[in-house]
């Protein structure tokens, strides 16, 4: 019994300059930034590519500080799950912090965080389809 | 030039056995038991679990040497590095070239990138065929 992950939905790069990033990303390896968004209630600038099933994040904050030497990380990944919420329940039985599903910013989906016990790396798991779109 | 798939993340860790294990156990992957070594002479031993299309990479140093052990010393475990499929590594690595970016000789269908040409994302690229 596992989290049910079907694959790796999106890997983070933490950046001080999201765009500039992306924009090298796409200049010098062929990657296509498909969209671009302000995250709700934080204002981080957010890129996205997509290569295959697995999506590419770009994530800056609100503001670039001008002048300030543009720096990138690979930060951390998300996996697919099939049920977001018996990933967390199954998560939480084996003792590891894991905050409740919220919605994520892909429309319909739900997304949790895993904040410990896993090699250092900043883990979540993600349901798509799981808020029902309005009118359905 | 154009970068297809994500080929893996690389993960740093400090006990490889203890990883594997927890990955397994806990999140229900798998290790591929045809890929990873140990690795004397890069200084590490790792392993692959495939998820989905992608692999995660677990990465433990061996030696005090080298670029894994030193993000080991540094920043203890997590992710270390990005690996790019790319169709022709030697057309990537040329253009990267002219594009003014730092890029390491292909060998054996790998090229490391520098990450002075990423704004210091360790990136790797790779030809799978």
């Amino acid at each position: 019994m596992g989290v049910g992950a079907t694959h790796i939905d999106h890997i983070v790069i933490s950046t001080n300059d999201s765009g500039t990033v992306a924009q090298t990303f796409a200049d010098n390896l062929g990657i296509e930034i498909k969209r671009k968004m302000i995250r709700p209630g934080t204002s981080a600038q957010l890129a996205f590519a997509k290569l295959q099933e697995v999506v590419l994040e770009f994530a800056g904050p609100p503001q670039v500080q001008p002048g300030e030497e543009v720096k990138a990380k690979l930060w951390g990944m998300v996996l697919a799950v099939e049920d977001v919420d018996a990933a967390v329940a199954h998560l939480r039985e084996l003792g590891y912090a894991v905050s409740d599903p919220r919605p994520a910013v892909q429309p319909g989906a739900r997304i949790a965080s895993v904040k410990d016990g896993t090699s250092g790396v900043p883990f979540g798991v993600i349901q798509y389809n799981a808020i029902p779109a309005e009118g359905s | 030039m154009k970068a297809t798939r994500i080929d893996h993340v690389g993960i740093v860790v400090k006990d490889i056995d203890s990883a594997l294990a927890t990955y397994t156990r806990n999140f229900g992957f798998a290790t591929d038991a045809k890929r990873g070594a140990d690795l004397p002479a890069l200084g590490i031993k790792n392993a692959f679990m495939p998820v989905g299309e992608s692999d995660l990479e677990f990465i433990q140093p061996t030696s005090p040497e080298g670029p894994v052990a030193q993000f080991a010393a540094e920043r203890g475990e997590g992710t270390f590095m990005l690996s790019l499929e790319v169709d022709d590594i030697d057309a990537a690595v040329e253009h990267l070239r002219a594009a003014g970016a730092r890029v390491g000789n292909p060998n054996n269908g790998v090229a490391f990138v520098s990450m002075k040409s990423t704004h210091g994302v360790n990136l790797q690229l790779v030809q799978r065929r």
